[in-house]
């Protein structure tokens, strides 16, 4: 197993960022449709270097699929069609509800932290 | 040059996808392809330097397949008794059963997800019934040398036939290696 390798507190992280990529993806469809690339960069570059930006693919197919995000086709300034993508009604839902569980999730860490 | 790092690039892209539905490996590669395309069009100049960079920044292919495979709840293709078995199969079956050993083992040869099509290929190519032709010709040869006095294929033909004959041994069993090497990448990990 190629995980294995990988020291164990880093391999916490990249569970946890993993585990919330996907509602980084809604959040930063919440405002605004996102062209594919830029939506990647974007993303790859908020959630540090150790996100490769291939590997967020595979992500967005999957929301697309559970219908979180849907993508039309747009005429690009400079060449070809490009796929943007927003956020559908279930996706927003989603969102608000992760942001809840979330902020508590955090709250409840930060101050058994601090206390320690 | 740099075209041929990105062809490279998406021919290993979707050598590791290979066990992914159709669909989703050419998804895939569409949009892995775009986003290439639209890196390079807003670096000053699309050469190598730049192009290493974009696919450095995408990752390893075999990263983006691991993350395919798990996003999509697909466990990874493993090699196990179907694909032994077709190894085993096409190397051997031919001479077990005449002929329908060996057409066994391209069926489960093709039923695999584990090779690609070129894998596929190689397999049932190199060389169709695996070792049971050399073995026919081995019998074959010494059956019709059994009777008494001079008898055989000149000294030059021997040799020939020597060599065709460690040929058609060595072949198939180069392919198997492969096949079995080919296998085992895959489900490395």
């Amino acid at each position: 197993m190629r995980r294995m390798v990988v020291p164990r507190s880093s391999s916490l992280i990249a569970q946890l960022r993993r585990g919330v990529l996907e509602y980084c993806v809604l959040a930063m469809l919440k405002s605004e449709e996102r062209y594919a690339f830029d939506l990647v960069r974007a993303l790859a570059e908020a959630t540090g270097m150790e996100t490769s930006e291939g590997t967020i693919y595979p992500l967005l197919s999957r929301l697309r699929r559970d219908g979180t995000v849907e993508t039309t086709w747009q005429e690009s300034p400079s060449g070809p069609p490009r796929r943007y993508y927003r956020l559908t009604t279930k996706g927003s839902k989603a969102l608000k509800e992760f942001r809840e569980e979330w902020i508590r999730f955090r709250d409840a860490v930060d101050v058994l932290l601090e206390e320690g | 040059m740099s075209n041929d790092l990105i062809d490279r690039y998406l021919d290993d892209l979707r050598d590791d996808v290979r066990d992914l539905p159709k669909r989703r490996q050419d998804e895939l590669v569409a949009e892995i392809k775009d986003h290439i395309d639209s890196a390079l069009a807003e670096m000053p100049n699309r050469d190598e330097v730049s192009v290493r960079n974009v696919l450095e920044r995408l990752g390893d292919p075999a990263d983006i397949a691991d993350e395919a495979r798990d996003r999509m709840g697909i466990p990874r293709a493993k090699a196990g008794i179907r694909e032994i078995a077709a190894v085993i199969l096409l190397l051997i079956g031919g001479i077990v059963i005449p002929v329908l050993g060996w057409i066994i083992g391209l069926l489960l040869l093709w039923s695999s997800p584990v090779w690609t099509s070129r894998d596929k290929l190689i397999g049932s190519l190199i060389i169709p019934g695996g070792l049971m032709l050399p073995f026919e010709l081995f019998f074959f040869a010494s059956y019709t040398c059994s009777g008494s006095g001079p008898c055989g294929p000149s000294g030059l033909e021997q040799a020939l036939i020597t060599i065709g004959f460690a040929l058609a041994v060595a072949a198939p069993v180069v392919t198997s290696i492969y096949l079995t090497r080919r296998a085992s990448i895959l489900t490395r990990g």
